[in-house]
């Protein structure tokens, strides 16, 4: 034992400081001690009454105001920093959230906000499918190219969840705090890949599944209209005159979206003799018909895959 | 096998049942306390504060808490513990006082002034206390209560650092510090050539 150690211990009884010790000695209590304290309880204000419940409705709401309001601050300060933008999150501005409610032409994007450090174009690849798809080649080659830009898709997103991995381990090591090892980071990683694994075959089934419904309804001599495979953005949804067509077309009862399609496909037909005559009536008329033509053919959609 | 409650167990139940019926203010309820906690703390009071009336004051204001507050330490349940709330109460009153007095007075040890002869005898067992008690009151507050707890109440170290509202670590390391701070005063002491 150290002489700190020995100095520190325990103090004995016996020893000369225990002894020292031992003449300090407490008085006993007075007498009517017990007495003195019944009579002083005499004169005491009532008992305290019981505190209130632990959920008190103002302090719940004073909580909840605090809760909402670091929520708020921290969302803020998230959005503010970009770290949203980092992980994927696609924010929409507030000139986007009005246009959105008044169902204006919302203002260009800035250039800023466009890049989010991905490679160029890499979310602004659209798939364009030009008419309706009345065909099982034409769907399956919209499938195809679905099909080419989610995997190009799905790779930029891989690669950004990886470089936030691969950034934050280093960071770690460059602070001093512990990082996992390699071992335990590939194991991070098998993880990480068997579960997308799940994920994209969960997502597969369900694609398939859609798919053959589509295949169903062309052979069943249907048309398909792009927004039928290929979800619209929903602020585009919204601006354009046709997405509000569509809308209501998919809010009819299927009675009523078998007529609205079967006059639609009659005023296609009737547009399409008017701009390629019959060669009688080409010769009796030489002037090519300059017919309006509708929204529904105007329509080039620019859509992010399903 | 039989099954049964712990002493311990059983003196959790018996203190939430105590304090319960104070609650109802019973006064049989309340002596009983009083009989079984008020020595203990007036010993711990006097030892931190040196004065018997001072202590006699806070015994005595630690157990009109209990009355007053029974009500809401009653909402506790088998959770009241009331040997350590009590000895909790009585020295946070001590601390309390050792600040107002060092607030109000200079003086470190009152001295005690008693002009009647003295067999011999008495004279050194006066001299040894008033050693003793300088000794005690030359340490800090908390060292000087973390000695009066464990050397003079025999009380277990989890049990004064749970009176002392401390960590156990951090208790066990302020007894290490008073028990060597008083060994050093002890030993300059007795260097000088005895008593104080």
């Amino acid at each position: 034992m150290s002489d700190i150690d020995k100095n520190a211990g325990p103090i004995v009884p016996d020893s000369a400081l225990g002894r020292s010790l031992g003449a300090y000695t407490a008085p006993d209590l007075s007498g009517g001690f017990a007495d003195r304290i019944i009579a002083a309880t005499e004169g005491r204000a009532a008992p305290l009454p019981a505190s209130r419940p632990a959920g008190s409705r103002w302090r719940s709401a004073r909580r909840l105001a605090v809760g909402a309001l670091a929520a708020g601050a921290l969302g803020t300060a998230a959005a503010a920093t970009g770290v949203l933008e980092r992980i994927g999150v696609d924010l929409p501005s507030p000139a986007e959230v009005w246009s959105t409610i008044t169902r204006s032409e919302p203002e260009a994007v800035p250039a800023s906000r466009q890049g989010s450090g991905l490679p160029s174009g890499a979310l602004d690849t659209r798939i364009e499918i030009e008419g309706p798809v009345d065909t099982p080649e034409e769907l399956e080659e919209v499938f195809r190219r679905v099909d080419e830009i989610r995997e190009e898709r799905r790779d930029i997103r891989r690669e950004r969840v990886d470089r936030l991995i691969d950034d934050a381990i280093e960071r770690r090591r460059e602070q001093g705090l512990p990082a996992p090892t390699p071992e335990r980071e590939e194991q991070m990683r098998e993880r990480l890949d068997q579960f997308r694994e799940r994920r994209d075959t969960t997502r597969e089934q369900r694609l398939e599944q859609r798919r053959e419904e589509y295949r169903e309804r062309i052979e069943n001599g249907e048309e398909l209209v792009p927004q039928d495979i290929i979800r619209e953005r929903r602020e585009e949804r919204f601006q354009r005159p046709v997405g509000r067509r569509l809308e209501r077309l998919r809010e009819m009862s299927p009675e009523e979206r078998r007529d609205a399609i079967r006059r639609f496909r009659e005023r296609r037909e009737e547009m399409s003799q008017q701009l390629n005559p019959a060669p009688e009536e080409r010769d009796q008329e030489p002037e090519v018909l300059q017919a309006p033509q509708t929204d529904a053919f105007e329509m080039q959609p620019e859509m992010p895959p399903e | 096998m039989t099954i049964g409650s712990t002493p311990k167990a059983d003196a959790t139940n018996e203190d939430a049942a105590l304090v319960a019926r104070i609650a109802a203010r019973e006064e049989a309820a309340f002596r009983e306390v009083i009989g079984m906690h008020a020595a203990l703390l007036h010993r711990i009071a006097y030892r931190m504060t040196g004065d018997a009336h001072e202590a006699e004051d806070i015994a005595q204001e630690a157990m009109l808490r209990l009355w007053d507050h029974a009500p809401r330490l009653g909402q506790r349940g088998e959770a009241m513990k009331l040997g350590p709330w009590l000895k909790r109460v009585a020295m946070n009153l001590a601390f309390d006082r050792l600040r107002s007095r060092g607030r109000t007075s200079d003086a470190d040890v009152p001295e005690r002034v008693d002009e009647a002869p003295l067999a011999d005898e008495a004279l050194a067992a006066e001299e040894d206390m008033l050693a003793a008690r300088a000794l005690m009151e030359g340490l800090p507050e908390r060292q000087r209560a973390a000695i009066v707890l464990t050397y003079y109440e025999e009380l277990p170290n989890a049990e004064a650092a749970e009176v002392l509202e401390m960590k156990l670590k951090a208790f066990e390391s302020l007894l290490f510090r008073a028990r060597a701070a008083l060994r050093s005063a002890f030993e300059a002491n007795e260097a000088q050539g005895g008593a104080a």
